[in-house]
Protein backbone atom coordinates (compact mmCIF):
# COMPACT_ATOMS: atom_id res chain seq x y z
CA UNK A 1 0.00 0.00 0.00
CA UNK A 2 1.18 3.52 -0.84
CA UNK A 3 0.08 6.13 1.69
CA UNK A 4 0.50 9.89 1.34
CA UNK A 5 -0.31 11.67 4.58
CA UNK A 6 -0.66 15.46 4.20
CA UNK A 7 2.29 15.66 1.81
CA UNK A 8 3.45 19.05 0.56
CA UNK A 9 6.23 19.68 -1.91
CA UNK A 10 7.62 22.76 -3.62
CA UNK A 11 10.39 23.70 -6.00
CA UNK A 12 11.68 26.90 -4.40
CA UNK A 13 8.72 29.26 -4.22
CA UNK A 14 6.59 27.18 -6.58
CA UNK A 15 4.21 24.96 -4.61
CA UNK A 16 3.60 21.72 -6.47
CA UNK A 17 1.68 19.62 -3.91
CA UNK A 18 -0.28 21.01 -0.96
CA UNK A 19 -1.30 18.73 1.92
CA UNK A 20 -2.06 15.84 -0.39
CA UNK A 21 -3.42 12.67 1.24
CA UNK A 22 -4.44 9.37 -0.37
CA UNK A 23 -3.73 5.67 -0.23
CA UNK A 24 -3.29 3.24 -3.14
CA UNK A 25 -3.09 -0.55 -2.73
CA UNK A 26 -0.29 -2.18 -4.75
CA UNK A 27 -2.77 -4.11 -6.89
CA UNK A 28 -4.88 -1.14 -7.95
CA UNK A 29 -4.95 0.39 -11.44
CA UNK A 30 -4.76 4.14 -11.03
CA UNK A 31 -4.55 6.99 -13.50
CA UNK A 32 -3.39 10.36 -12.27
CA UNK A 33 -4.59 13.07 -14.59
CA UNK A 34 -3.60 16.68 -14.74
CA UNK A 35 -1.99 19.34 -16.87
CA UNK A 36 1.70 20.01 -17.38
CA UNK A 37 3.37 21.27 -14.23
CA UNK A 38 0.57 20.10 -11.95
CA UNK A 39 2.83 17.72 -10.04
CA UNK A 40 2.08 14.36 -11.64
CA UNK A 41 5.72 13.33 -12.23
CA UNK A 42 6.68 14.83 -8.85
CA UNK A 43 4.19 12.50 -7.23
CA UNK A 44 5.82 9.43 -8.80
CA UNK A 45 9.26 10.65 -7.75
CA UNK A 46 8.02 11.10 -4.18
CA UNK A 47 6.74 7.50 -4.17
CA UNK A 48 10.23 6.29 -5.12
CA UNK A 49 12.01 8.58 -2.68
CA UNK A 50 13.73 10.42 -5.52
CA UNK A 51 12.39 13.62 -3.97
CA UNK A 52 11.76 14.42 -0.31
CA UNK A 53 8.53 16.12 0.74
CA UNK A 54 8.66 19.49 2.50
CA UNK A 55 6.16 18.15 5.03
CA UNK A 56 3.93 15.14 5.62
CA UNK A 57 4.66 11.41 5.53
CA UNK A 58 4.98 8.89 2.73
CA UNK A 59 4.49 5.27 3.73
CA UNK A 60 5.31 2.46 1.30
CA UNK A 61 4.48 -1.12 2.24
CA UNK A 62 4.15 -0.08 5.89
CA UNK A 63 7.53 1.70 5.99
CA UNK A 64 7.80 5.43 6.42
CA UNK A 65 10.25 6.45 3.70
CA UNK A 66 10.11 10.19 4.32
CA UNK A 67 13.49 10.46 6.03
CA UNK A 68 15.17 7.33 4.74
CA UNK A 69 18.69 7.57 3.35
CA UNK A 70 19.53 6.71 -0.27
CA UNK A 71 20.93 3.27 0.67
CA UNK A 72 17.81 2.43 2.68
CA UNK A 73 15.54 3.40 -0.21
CA UNK A 74 17.13 0.79 -2.49
CA UNK A 75 14.89 -1.97 -1.13
CA UNK A 76 11.76 0.18 -1.41
CA UNK A 77 12.54 1.03 -5.04
CA UNK A 78 12.75 -2.65 -6.00
CA UNK A 79 9.01 -2.90 -5.23
CA UNK A 80 8.34 -0.73 -8.26
CA UNK A 81 9.07 -0.69 -11.91
CA UNK A 82 9.12 2.81 -13.33
CA UNK A 83 9.11 3.99 -16.90
CA UNK A 84 9.92 7.66 -17.13
CA UNK A 85 8.68 10.05 -19.75
CA UNK A 86 10.08 9.18 -23.19
CA UNK A 87 11.71 6.07 -21.76
CA UNK A 88 14.87 7.63 -20.29
CA UNK A 89 17.13 5.10 -21.96
CA UNK A 90 20.85 5.68 -21.41
CA UNK A 91 22.12 7.46 -24.55
CA UNK A 92 25.56 5.93 -24.38
CA UNK A 93 24.35 2.31 -24.22
CA UNK A 94 22.72 0.23 -26.93
CA UNK A 95 19.36 -1.50 -26.42
CA UNK A 96 20.93 -4.70 -25.10
CA UNK A 97 23.13 -2.85 -22.60
CA UNK A 98 20.18 -0.72 -21.49
CA UNK A 99 18.07 -3.78 -20.70
CA UNK A 100 21.06 -5.55 -19.13
CA UNK A 101 21.88 -2.55 -16.92
CA UNK A 102 19.81 -3.64 -13.93
CA UNK A 103 20.93 -7.24 -14.31
CA UNK A 104 24.58 -6.21 -14.10
CA UNK A 105 23.95 -3.98 -11.08
CA UNK A 106 21.63 -6.27 -9.14
CA UNK A 107 22.43 -9.86 -10.08
CA UNK A 108 25.47 -12.07 -10.44
CA UNK A 109 24.37 -13.51 -13.76
CA UNK A 110 27.01 -14.53 -16.27
CA UNK A 111 27.24 -12.85 -19.67
CA UNK A 112 25.56 -15.85 -21.30
CA UNK A 113 22.66 -15.71 -18.82
CA UNK A 114 22.34 -11.94 -19.27
CA UNK A 115 22.30 -12.33 -23.02
CA UNK A 116 19.60 -15.01 -22.79
CA UNK A 117 17.46 -12.94 -20.41
CA UNK A 118 17.75 -9.79 -22.54
CA UNK A 119 16.76 -11.72 -25.68
CA UNK A 120 13.79 -13.22 -23.85
CA UNK A 121 12.57 -9.82 -22.61
CA UNK A 122 13.03 -8.05 -25.93
CA UNK A 123 11.40 -11.00 -27.70
CA UNK A 124 8.25 -10.40 -25.65
CA UNK A 125 7.87 -6.96 -27.20
CA UNK A 126 9.06 -7.91 -30.66
CA UNK A 127 12.38 -6.09 -30.40
CA UNK A 128 14.89 -8.92 -30.42
CA UNK A 129 16.23 -7.63 -33.74
CA UNK A 130 16.93 -4.18 -32.21
CA UNK A 131 19.44 -5.36 -29.60
CA UNK A 132 22.43 -3.62 -31.12
CA UNK A 133 20.65 -0.35 -31.97
CA UNK A 134 21.41 2.84 -30.07
CA UNK A 135 18.50 4.74 -28.42
CA UNK A 136 18.61 7.52 -31.03
CA UNK A 137 17.91 4.92 -33.73
CA UNK A 138 14.64 3.82 -32.09
CA UNK A 139 11.16 5.15 -32.72
CA UNK A 140 9.11 6.56 -29.82
CA UNK A 141 7.14 3.33 -29.41
CA UNK A 142 10.27 1.16 -29.47
CA UNK A 143 11.83 3.48 -26.89
CA UNK A 144 8.96 2.92 -24.45
CA UNK A 145 8.91 -0.86 -25.02
CA UNK A 146 12.65 -1.12 -24.34
CA UNK A 147 12.24 1.07 -21.24
CA UNK A 148 9.43 -1.13 -19.92
CA UNK A 149 11.50 -4.28 -20.43
CA UNK A 150 14.54 -2.66 -18.82
CA UNK A 151 12.51 -1.80 -15.75
CA UNK A 152 11.40 -5.44 -15.51
CA UNK A 153 14.75 -7.10 -16.11
CA UNK A 154 16.25 -7.05 -12.64
CA UNK A 155 13.26 -6.86 -10.30
CA UNK A 156 9.94 -8.56 -9.88
CA UNK A 157 7.99 -5.40 -9.04
CA UNK A 158 4.79 -5.28 -7.04
CA UNK A 159 3.58 -2.25 -8.91
CA UNK A 160 4.32 -0.42 -12.16
CA UNK A 161 4.71 3.33 -12.41
CA UNK A 162 4.33 4.95 -15.82
CA UNK A 163 5.13 8.57 -16.48
CA UNK A 164 3.30 9.74 -19.61
CA UNK A 165 3.78 6.31 -21.17
CA UNK A 166 1.80 7.07 -24.31
CA UNK A 167 2.46 10.78 -24.71
CA UNK A 168 3.91 11.71 -28.06
CA UNK A 169 3.09 8.36 -29.65
CA UNK A 170 0.91 7.80 -32.68
CA UNK A 171 -2.38 5.91 -32.01
CA UNK A 172 -0.96 2.57 -33.20
CA UNK A 173 2.08 2.73 -30.93
CA UNK A 174 0.00 4.12 -28.06
CA UNK A 175 -2.30 1.10 -28.48
CA UNK A 176 0.68 -1.30 -28.37
CA UNK A 177 1.96 0.33 -25.16
CA UNK A 178 -1.51 0.26 -23.56
CA UNK A 179 -1.77 -3.45 -24.42
CA UNK A 180 1.62 -4.07 -22.87
CA UNK A 181 0.66 -2.18 -19.71
CA UNK A 182 -2.50 -4.28 -19.35
CA UNK A 183 -0.59 -7.51 -20.02
CA UNK A 184 1.96 -6.73 -17.33
CA UNK A 185 -0.78 -5.88 -14.84
CA UNK A 186 -2.38 -9.30 -15.11
CA UNK A 187 -2.62 -11.06 -11.78
CA UNK A 188 -2.13 -9.11 -8.60
CA UNK A 189 0.04 -6.33 -9.99
CA UNK A 190 -1.29 -2.83 -10.19
CA UNK A 191 0.00 0.34 -11.76
CA UNK A 192 -0.10 4.07 -11.53
CA UNK A 193 -0.04 5.89 -14.82
CA UNK A 194 0.31 9.64 -14.88
CA UNK A 195 -0.96 11.12 -18.08
CA UNK A 196 -2.88 13.94 -19.63
CA UNK A 197 -4.38 11.60 -22.26
CA UNK A 198 -7.85 10.84 -20.94
CA UNK A 199 -8.59 8.30 -23.64
CA UNK A 200 -5.67 6.07 -22.59
CA UNK A 201 -6.41 6.61 -18.90
CA UNK A 202 -10.01 5.42 -19.34
CA UNK A 203 -8.87 2.35 -21.22
CA UNK A 204 -6.29 1.38 -18.60
CA UNK A 205 -7.38 2.45 -15.13
CA UNK A 206 -10.18 1.81 -12.69
CA UNK A 207 -9.45 4.65 -10.31
CA UNK A 208 -8.85 8.23 -11.37
CA UNK A 209 -7.21 11.09 -9.54
CA UNK A 210 -7.19 14.60 -10.94
CA UNK A 211 -4.44 16.99 -9.87
CA UNK A 212 -4.76 20.73 -10.16
CA UNK A 213 -2.82 23.51 -8.40
CA UNK A 214 -1.21 21.02 -6.07
CA UNK A 215 -4.50 19.56 -4.88
CA UNK A 216 -6.39 16.38 -5.68
CA UNK A 217 -9.58 17.77 -7.14
CA UNK A 218 -11.14 14.36 -7.80
CA UNK A 219 -10.46 10.82 -6.61
CA UNK A 220 -12.97 8.27 -7.89
CA UNK A 221 -14.00 5.74 -10.50
CA UNK A 222 -14.82 6.19 -14.17
CA UNK A 223 -18.42 7.29 -13.53
CA UNK A 224 -17.37 9.88 -10.99
CA UNK A 225 -14.79 11.23 -13.44
CA UNK A 226 -17.25 11.42 -16.33
CA UNK A 227 -19.95 13.06 -14.20
CA UNK A 228 -17.67 15.53 -12.48
CA UNK A 229 -18.86 19.12 -12.60
CA UNK A 230 -15.34 20.55 -12.34
CA UNK A 231 -14.65 22.79 -15.35
CA UNK A 232 -10.96 21.67 -15.44
CA UNK A 233 -12.05 18.06 -15.85
CA UNK A 234 -14.54 19.06 -18.53
CA UNK A 235 -11.70 20.59 -20.51
CA UNK A 236 -9.83 17.28 -20.26
CA UNK A 237 -12.86 15.25 -21.25
CA UNK A 238 -13.30 17.21 -24.49
CA UNK A 239 -10.44 15.03 -25.74
CA UNK A 240 -12.99 12.22 -25.94
CA UNK A 241 -15.53 14.22 -27.95
CA UNK A 242 -13.65 17.12 -29.53
CA UNK A 243 -15.93 19.91 -30.82
CA UNK A 244 -16.50 19.73 -34.56
CA UNK A 245 -14.93 22.52 -36.59
CA UNK A 246 -17.47 25.15 -37.59
CA UNK A 247 -18.73 24.63 -41.17
CA UNK A 248 -18.06 27.46 -43.56
CA UNK B 1 11.05 39.57 1.88
CA UNK B 2 9.99 35.93 1.65
CA UNK B 3 11.48 35.70 -1.85
CA UNK B 4 14.85 37.07 -0.62
CA UNK B 5 14.88 34.63 2.30
CA UNK B 6 14.24 31.72 -0.06
CA UNK B 7 16.99 32.92 -2.40
CA UNK B 8 19.50 33.15 0.45
CA UNK B 9 18.48 29.69 1.65
CA UNK B 10 18.90 28.38 -1.90
CA UNK B 11 22.37 29.92 -2.21
CA UNK B 12 23.49 28.34 1.07
CA UNK B 13 21.95 25.02 0.07
CA UNK B 14 23.65 25.21 -3.39
CA UNK B 15 27.03 25.84 -1.78
CA UNK B 16 26.48 22.96 0.60
CA UNK B 17 25.48 20.68 -2.30
CA UNK B 18 28.56 21.71 -4.29
CA UNK B 19 30.80 21.04 -1.32
CA UNK B 20 29.21 17.61 -0.79
CA UNK B 21 29.46 16.68 -4.47
CA UNK B 22 33.15 17.68 -4.58
CA UNK B 23 33.88 15.70 -1.44
CA UNK B 24 31.87 12.60 -2.42
CA UNK B 25 33.42 12.68 -5.89
CA UNK B 26 36.86 12.65 -4.29
CA UNK B 27 35.93 9.90 -1.82
CA UNK B 28 34.75 7.87 -4.83
CA UNK B 29 38.39 7.70 -5.99
CA UNK B 30 39.25 5.28 -3.19
CA UNK B 31 35.95 3.40 -2.79
CA UNK B 32 34.30 0.67 -4.78
CA UNK B 33 32.64 0.40 -7.19
CA UNK B 34 35.03 2.12 -9.62
CA UNK B 35 33.42 2.30 -13.04
CA UNK B 36 36.53 1.58 -15.10
CA UNK B 37 34.76 1.70 -18.47
CA UNK B 38 33.38 5.16 -17.68
CA UNK B 39 36.80 6.32 -16.44
CA UNK B 40 38.50 5.26 -19.68
CA UNK B 41 35.73 6.87 -21.71
CA UNK B 42 36.16 10.15 -19.81
CA UNK B 43 39.94 10.07 -20.15
CA UNK B 44 39.57 9.57 -23.87
CA UNK B 45 37.06 12.41 -24.17
CA UNK B 46 39.05 14.81 -21.98
CA UNK B 47 42.55 13.89 -23.14
CA UNK B 48 42.55 12.55 -26.68
CA UNK B 49 39.67 14.83 -27.63
CA UNK B 50 41.48 17.96 -26.44
CA UNK B 51 44.93 17.02 -27.74
CA UNK B 52 44.97 18.89 -31.06
CA UNK B 53 43.30 22.05 -29.82
CA UNK B 54 45.83 22.28 -26.95
CA UNK B 55 48.66 21.62 -29.40
CA UNK B 56 47.51 24.39 -31.71
CA UNK B 57 46.84 26.99 -29.05
CA UNK B 58 50.07 26.26 -27.17
CA UNK B 59 52.14 26.54 -30.32
CA UNK B 60 50.75 29.97 -31.19
CA UNK B 61 50.97 31.24 -27.61
CA UNK B 62 54.64 30.23 -27.46
CA UNK B 63 55.33 31.91 -30.78
CA UNK B 64 53.43 35.10 -29.90
CA UNK B 65 55.18 35.36 -26.53
CA UNK B 66 58.58 34.87 -28.11
CA UNK B 67 57.78 37.44 -30.79
CA UNK B 68 56.72 40.05 -28.25
CA UNK B 69 59.82 39.45 -26.15
CA UNK B 70 62.08 39.58 -29.21
CA UNK B 71 60.73 42.97 -30.17
CA UNK B 72 61.19 44.42 -26.69
CA UNK B 73 64.44 42.75 -25.64
CA UNK B 74 66.29 43.21 -28.97
CA UNK B 75 66.16 46.97 -28.67
CA UNK B 76 67.68 46.76 -25.19
CA UNK B 77 70.29 44.17 -26.16
CA UNK B 78 68.83 41.47 -23.89
CA UNK B 79 67.87 39.00 -26.62
CA UNK B 80 69.68 36.20 -24.80
CA UNK B 81 66.95 36.29 -22.12
CA UNK B 82 64.12 35.32 -24.50
CA UNK B 83 64.46 31.61 -23.69
CA UNK B 84 64.56 32.21 -19.96
CA UNK B 85 61.48 34.43 -19.90
CA UNK B 86 59.55 32.17 -22.29
CA UNK B 87 60.48 29.15 -20.16
CA UNK B 88 59.53 30.66 -16.81
CA UNK B 89 56.28 32.21 -17.98
CA UNK B 90 55.14 29.15 -19.90
CA UNK B 91 56.05 26.53 -17.30
CA UNK B 92 54.96 28.43 -14.21
CA UNK B 93 52.00 30.45 -15.40
CA UNK B 94 50.78 30.67 -18.97
CA UNK B 95 50.95 26.96 -19.77
CA UNK B 96 48.89 25.64 -16.83
CA UNK B 97 46.37 28.50 -16.95
CA UNK B 98 45.82 28.53 -20.72
CA UNK B 99 45.55 24.76 -20.91
CA UNK B 100 43.08 24.76 -18.02
CA UNK B 101 40.97 27.50 -19.64
CA UNK B 102 40.82 25.64 -22.95
CA UNK B 103 40.06 22.43 -21.05
CA UNK B 104 37.23 24.12 -19.12
CA UNK B 105 35.81 25.59 -22.33
CA UNK B 106 35.83 22.32 -24.19
CA UNK B 107 35.59 19.52 -21.62
CA UNK B 108 33.81 21.38 -18.81
CA UNK B 109 31.03 22.59 -21.09
CA UNK B 110 30.68 19.07 -22.48
CA UNK B 111 30.39 17.60 -18.98
CA UNK B 112 27.75 20.13 -17.93
CA UNK B 113 25.64 19.71 -21.05
CA UNK B 114 25.87 15.91 -21.01
CA UNK B 115 24.87 15.62 -17.35
CA UNK B 116 22.24 18.32 -17.82
CA UNK B 117 20.58 16.43 -20.63
CA UNK B 118 20.74 13.25 -18.52
CA UNK B 119 18.89 15.12 -15.75
CA UNK B 120 16.25 16.45 -18.13
CA UNK B 121 15.81 13.03 -19.73
CA UNK B 122 15.37 11.39 -16.29
CA UNK B 123 18.44 9.21 -16.88
CA UNK B 124 19.94 10.23 -13.53
CA UNK B 125 16.68 9.32 -11.78
CA UNK B 126 16.78 5.97 -13.57
CA UNK B 127 20.29 5.37 -12.22
CA UNK B 128 19.04 6.06 -8.71
CA UNK B 129 16.08 3.72 -9.19
CA UNK B 130 18.57 1.02 -10.14
CA UNK B 131 20.45 1.74 -6.90
CA UNK B 132 23.43 3.34 -8.65
CA UNK B 133 24.98 6.36 -6.96
CA UNK B 134 25.12 9.09 -9.65
CA UNK B 135 28.17 10.65 -7.97
CA UNK B 136 30.17 7.41 -8.24
CA UNK B 137 28.95 6.63 -11.73
CA UNK B 138 29.01 10.09 -13.27
CA UNK B 139 31.12 12.48 -11.20
CA UNK B 140 34.07 10.36 -10.01
CA UNK B 141 35.02 9.15 -13.53
CA UNK B 142 34.98 12.76 -14.72
CA UNK B 143 37.16 13.88 -11.82
CA UNK B 144 39.64 11.07 -12.53
CA UNK B 145 39.62 11.89 -16.25
CA UNK B 146 40.42 15.54 -15.48
CA UNK B 147 43.03 14.77 -12.80
CA UNK B 148 44.94 12.52 -15.17
CA UNK B 149 44.50 14.30 -18.49
CA UNK B 150 44.85 17.99 -17.60
CA UNK B 151 48.40 17.62 -16.17
CA UNK B 152 49.33 15.47 -19.18
CA UNK B 153 47.92 18.05 -21.59
CA UNK B 154 49.72 20.82 -19.70
CA UNK B 155 53.09 19.07 -20.08
CA UNK B 156 52.46 18.59 -23.80
CA UNK B 157 51.25 22.19 -24.15
CA UNK B 158 54.28 23.58 -22.31
CA UNK B 159 56.64 21.60 -24.53
CA UNK B 160 54.94 22.79 -27.71
CA UNK B 161 54.90 26.41 -26.49
CA UNK B 162 58.62 26.29 -25.78
CA UNK B 163 59.22 24.83 -29.25
CA UNK B 164 57.09 27.61 -30.75
CA UNK B 165 59.15 30.15 -28.83
CA UNK B 166 62.31 28.47 -30.11
CA UNK B 167 61.15 28.77 -33.73
CA UNK B 168 60.58 32.53 -33.41
CA UNK B 169 63.71 33.17 -31.35
CA UNK B 170 66.01 31.27 -33.70
CA UNK B 171 64.47 31.68 -37.16
CA UNK B 172 62.82 35.09 -36.89
CA UNK B 173 64.82 36.88 -34.22
CA UNK B 174 68.06 35.16 -35.29
CA UNK B 175 69.17 34.22 -31.85
CA UNK B 176 71.55 31.31 -31.32
CA UNK B 177 69.75 28.00 -30.72
CA UNK B 178 72.34 27.02 -28.11
CA UNK B 179 71.71 30.21 -26.12
CA UNK B 180 67.94 29.66 -26.24
CA UNK B 181 68.18 26.07 -25.01
CA UNK B 182 70.75 26.77 -22.34
CA UNK B 183 68.61 29.59 -20.90
CA UNK B 184 65.55 27.31 -21.01
CA UNK B 185 67.45 24.54 -19.21
CA UNK B 186 68.45 27.04 -16.57
CA UNK B 187 64.85 27.71 -15.59
CA UNK B 188 63.59 24.13 -15.78
CA UNK B 189 64.61 23.47 -12.18
CA UNK B 190 62.65 21.51 -9.58
CA UNK B 191 60.85 24.52 -8.09
CA UNK B 192 59.59 25.87 -11.42
CA UNK B 193 58.52 22.48 -12.75
CA UNK B 194 56.79 21.57 -9.48
CA UNK B 195 55.05 24.95 -9.43
CA UNK B 196 53.70 24.37 -12.94
CA UNK B 197 52.81 20.75 -12.29
CA UNK B 198 50.72 21.19 -9.13
CA UNK B 199 48.35 23.71 -10.70
CA UNK B 200 46.79 21.46 -13.37
CA UNK B 201 45.67 18.96 -10.71
CA UNK B 202 43.82 21.67 -8.80
CA UNK B 203 42.42 23.24 -11.99
CA UNK B 204 41.29 19.84 -13.27
CA UNK B 205 39.55 19.00 -10.01
CA UNK B 206 37.83 22.39 -9.88
CA UNK B 207 36.69 22.21 -13.51
CA UNK B 208 35.28 18.69 -13.12
CA UNK B 209 33.46 19.47 -9.87
CA UNK B 210 32.01 22.79 -11.07
CA UNK B 211 30.92 21.36 -14.43
CA UNK B 212 29.37 18.24 -12.90
CA UNK B 213 27.58 20.27 -10.26
CA UNK B 214 26.18 22.72 -12.82
CA UNK B 215 25.12 19.84 -15.07
CA UNK B 216 23.45 17.89 -12.29
CA UNK B 217 21.57 20.96 -11.06
CA UNK B 218 20.04 21.68 -14.48
CA UNK B 219 16.37 22.60 -14.38
CA UNK B 220 13.96 23.91 -16.97
CA UNK B 221 14.41 22.38 -20.42
CA UNK B 222 16.62 23.68 -23.21
CA UNK B 223 17.00 27.13 -21.65
CA UNK B 224 18.01 25.55 -18.35
CA UNK B 225 20.57 23.45 -20.17
CA UNK B 226 22.03 26.49 -21.91
CA UNK B 227 22.17 28.34 -18.60
CA UNK B 228 23.87 25.41 -16.84
CA UNK B 229 26.49 25.05 -19.56
CA UNK B 230 27.26 28.77 -19.60
CA UNK B 231 27.47 28.89 -15.84
CA UNK B 232 29.78 25.88 -15.78
CA UNK B 233 32.24 27.53 -18.18
CA UNK B 234 32.09 30.98 -16.58
CA UNK B 235 32.43 29.63 -13.02
CA UNK B 236 35.30 27.35 -14.06
CA UNK B 237 37.13 30.25 -15.75
CA UNK B 238 36.73 32.49 -12.71
CA UNK B 239 37.75 29.77 -10.27
CA UNK B 240 40.81 28.83 -12.35
CA UNK B 241 42.03 32.44 -12.39
CA UNK B 242 41.34 32.96 -8.69
CA UNK B 243 42.88 29.60 -7.73
CA UNK B 244 45.89 30.42 -9.89
CA UNK B 245 46.60 33.55 -7.91
CA UNK B 246 46.13 31.79 -4.56
CA UNK B 247 48.31 28.86 -5.65
CA UNK B 248 51.00 31.15 -7.05
CA UNK B 249 51.12 33.08 -3.79
CA UNK B 250 51.19 29.86 -1.76
CA UNK B 251 53.83 28.22 -3.91
CA UNK B 252 56.00 31.34 -3.79
CA UNK B 253 55.91 31.04 -0.03
CA UNK B 254 56.45 27.27 0.12
CA UNK B 255 59.14 27.07 -2.56
CA UNK B 256 60.91 30.17 -1.32
CA UNK B 257 60.70 32.34 -4.43
CA UNK B 258 61.89 35.82 -3.55
CA UNK B 259 59.84 38.82 -4.64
Amino acid sequence: MIVFDRVSFSYGIQHVLRDVSFSIPFNQRVAILGGSGDGKTTLLKLILGLLRPDSGRIIIGGENITDKKEDELRKIRTMFSIVFQEGALFDSLNVKENVAFGLREYTKMTEVEIDRKVRELLGKVGLEHAMELMPEELSGGMHRRVAIMRSLAAFDPRMFLYDEATTGLDPVNADIICGLILDLAKGEKGFIIVTHKVFDALRLAKRFMFLKNGLIMLDGNKEQLMQSSLPEIHVFLTELNPPLPASS
Amino acid sequence: MQRETIQIKKLVSDLQDFYLLSLQGLVGLVRRPLYSKDIIEQMDYAGAGSFFIILLISLFIGMALSLQLSAELSSMGFKMYIGKIVGVSIVREIGPVMTALVFAGRVGSGMASELGSMILGHQVDTLRVFGVDPIRKLVTPRIIGSLVMLPALTIIGDTVSILGGYYIAVFVSHQSAAVYWSSIQGVLNFENVLSGFIKPFIFGYLTACISCYMGLSTRGGAIGLRRATTRAVVASFVMIIVADFILTRGLFYILGFSL
